[in-house]
């Protein structure tokens, strides 16, 4: 009887402290999609060493983010602590989202760029916390653009210097500079530029802002702008290099961001604007590797502008680890700048941009910086519905516009009848 | 004899236009998985690689939970058939030996929840798997592929069953053969090259199902469509990875459909001509 009450408490002594860490480590799962996973990683991987519990990452792709999410939404589900989402489902997610408002003290809403302090709020509350933000500046190539005998030709033809644009006129003077048959052969070699038809619904949007207008499609109070004079002139500035000068691939359709990307990676276009985060994924083999120059976003009259590409952390309100989970997301802000030595290389703090900018090999930073600082950098408007303007009123209209031979103010008017049938006013 | 031969011709000249149909688009995956990742998008693009790289597959051992992937899908597939085997069988055959009103109603209504679409029945799929604690597992995922693939196996088998002769299963029955011993002694033997035919099928719709895959798992039992679907990101396509995981991952069912050639032959002709 002795032996077996002894044999009890050495049981009881060798389980107990087997027990204790059970109940003190959890497993915070966090929905992601690859770009969530790679920004994050390290942060969480210090932040599991730091405190002993476990992130687990469910990486899906792009589009499947918002269905897990969706279903987990539309039962009540609990499968994730952390769920990282594209701004645009923010609208969509809020129903579902914990508020965190005490996250955005002073000291980190000033360090966010205003677009994602804007992005992060639904009806004036703070339901998701910036991860990460892109945006679109200017790539092009060093080779062509630092050579004097190239220099000289510009200046010559333009009467002003080579250097990358910074303007709506100095980009379409490059475009058209830049623009060759090289062989003689009557086909042209290179164009200056390129024109994303394929991503209509987005990329003209880009120059409404620089023309100066205060939104895409609706203001701050979600009133219909889509007709104002600065869409109008975005939308005449998106498609003159395709119309008007010949500056650009003429399949224009079929150029999305993939076919953009690899136009001028093959050294088709000598120039383009896309996404801050290529500047770090050039590859190795292409013939143009090292020779590529970025800067920031052209500006148009209204000044730089941009629409940012920004992600959150939302902590959903079913997680049953939610105090937590806001930990967790507290600490992948704190430790946001480790993302930047991920493949993308992005953060969403201006002093994770700031700490890199003049490390060798992150000259994409600054001006990524100082586009996503421009007060003209504002993202979409914050309504649920907005996929489905994108589908059926913007992409309609880009696409439209590009055939020539529609007027933009007679496009966009139709885009006001249509946003007034969807109830907006 | 001239005409035959032009006959020949003409015939040899269309199946050569059909296969490239059908071979055309996989010849295409094949090449850009063995082009460098610059060229998989060249513009215009190239039929045949430039330069060959095998750099798309060795990458691939870089990605552990890709490698996992293809093991739960082959887990996934082969219970999802036994169960869609299994629970059909005994429909089929209770459908083609009595031919009751009541089964023919039941076969139309099993066809009709082949025209639903899964996108309608994923979230409450998703609701009856989680309060079953069956998400993430692989039992879980098989199910909800059974869901797609019984109605399909019932049909098929139905077909095949009808085309067997009573009078075998009559013999049997006259020798002592229960009902139940009839369908496993001489039933199912006879209907092999059918069932065979069907479990293939169930396989394939399970080896290549996304939806339910991806509502149901997360990382433990994660399928290979849905890892391979992870190469598209927001910020593009890596289409060379993309494309030499989407060739291993057809290797499996083309090597086992040749090795079954002859029996799918033969099954799918069983139930052509009623006995």
């Amino acid at each position: 009887m002795k032996s077996l009450g002894f044999m009890f408490a050495v049981l009881v002594l060798f389980l107990l402290p087997l027990t204790a860490s059970g109940q003190d480590s959890t497993t915070l799962t966090v929905l992601v999609e690859q770009g969530g996973l790679w920004l994050q990683e390290a942060a969480a991987k210090q932040f599991e060493e730091e405190t002993g519990h476990t992130v687990e990452f469910v990486n899906v792709p792009y589009g499947s983010v918002f269905d897990r999410l969706s279903a987990e939404m539309a039962t009540g589900g609990a499968a994730f602590d952390v769920a990282t989402i594209d701004v645009v489902w923010m609208s969509h997610f809020a129903p579902f989202a914990e508020p965190l408002d005490d996250l955005f003290t002073d000291e980190v809403t000033d360090d966010l760029f205003a677009s994602l302090v804007a992005d992060a709020q639904i009806d004036g509350t703070f339901i998701g916390m910036p991860t990460w933000a892109n945006t679109e500046i200017i790539f092009y190539r060093k080779d062509l653009w630092e050579d004097p005998d190239e220099q000289a030709a510009f200046e010559a033809e333009f009467g002003y210097p080579l250097t990358p644009p910074a303007t709506w006129q100095e980009f379409t003077d490059m475009a058209m500079f830049f623009t060759r048959d090289n062989d003689g052969d009557g086909e042209i070699d290179m164009y200056g530029t390129d024109v994303k038809g394929g991503v209509a619904d987005f990329e003209w949007m880009i120059a409404v802002l620089q023309a100066g207008s205060p939104g895409v499609v609706l203001d701050a109070d979600h009133n219909i702008i889509i007709d104002n004079a600065e869409h109008v002139a975005g939308l005449e500035y998106y498609i003159s290099h395709h119309c008007d000068m010949d500056v650009a691939p003429p399949n224009v359709n079929e150029i999305d961001w993939g076919v953009a990307e690899n136009l001028f990676y093959q050294s088709q276009t000598a120039m383009f604007r896309f996404w801050g985060h290529a500047y770090r994924l050039t590859r190795g083999d292409s013939p143009i590797a090292d020779l590529v120059g970025a800067a920031p976003m052209i500006a148009g009259p209204g000044g730089v502008g941009a629409i940012p590409g920004p992600w959150f952390n939302i902590v959903p309100k079913t997680s049953e680890n939610k105090e937590l989970a806001l930990e967790l997301v507290q600490y992948l802000y704190d430790n946001n700048a480790m993302g930047i030595e991920a493949p993308l290389g992005l953060a969403a703090r201006k002093s994770a941009y700031a700490s890199y900018a003049d490390v060798e090999g992150y000259e994409n930073l600054n001006p990524l910086l100082e586009t996503l600082d421009s007060p003209q950098t504002i993202g979409r408007p914050a309504v649920a519905d907005w996929q489905q303007i994108a589908d059926e009123i913007l992409g309609p209209i880009g696409s439209d516009a590009l055939t020539c031979e529609q007027d933009p103010a007679e496009l966009l008017a139709w885009g006001r009848q249509e946003l007034e049938a969807m109830g907006y006013e | 004899m001239k005409s035959s031969l032009a006959e020949r011709a003409i015939l040899y000249a269309l199946v050569a236009i059909i296969l490239m149909v059908f071979v055309f688009p996989y010849g295409f995956l094949v090449s850009t998985s063995i082009k460098p990742p610059v060229d998989a998008l060249a513009i215009p693009p190239t039929l045949l690689p430039q330069r060959i790289s095998f750099d798309n597959y060795t990458i691939i051992g870089d990605f552990p939970v890709v490698q996992r992937s293809f093991g739960n899908s082959t887990i996934i597939a082969l219970l999802s058939t036994v169960i869609s085997i299994g629970l059909a069988i005994p429909a089929a055959y209770a459908i083609a030996r009595f031919a009751t009103w009541a089964g023919k109603l039941f076969l139309i209504a099993a066809l009709v929840t082949r025209l639903i679409p899964p996108v309608s029945v994923g979230i409450p799929l998703f609701a009856i798997m989680r309060s079953l604690g069956l998400i993430d597992t692989h039992l879980g995922v098989a199910l909800a592929h059974s869901t797609i693939s019984v109605p399909l196996a019932i049909w098929l088998l139905a077909s095949f069953m009808e085309s067997i002769p009573r009078a075998l299963e009559e013999a049997a029955r006259v020798d002592g053969c229960s009902r139940f011993g009839a369908l496993f002694r001489i039933i199912i033997p006879v209907a092999a090259g059918g069932i065979a035919v069907t479990a293939i099928f169930v396989f394939l719709a399970s080896w290549n199902e996304f939806l339910f895959s991806l509502l149901l798992s997360s990382t433990g039992v994660k399928t290979a469509p849905i890892a391979i679907a992870e190469f598209k990101s927001q910020y593009g396509i890596q289409w060379g990875t993309m494309t030499s995981l989407s060739v291993l991952y057809s290797f499996p069912v083309i090597i086992f459909s040749l090795l079954m050639q002859k029996r799918i032959l033969a099954g799918m002709t069983m139930g052509a001509v009623k006995g």
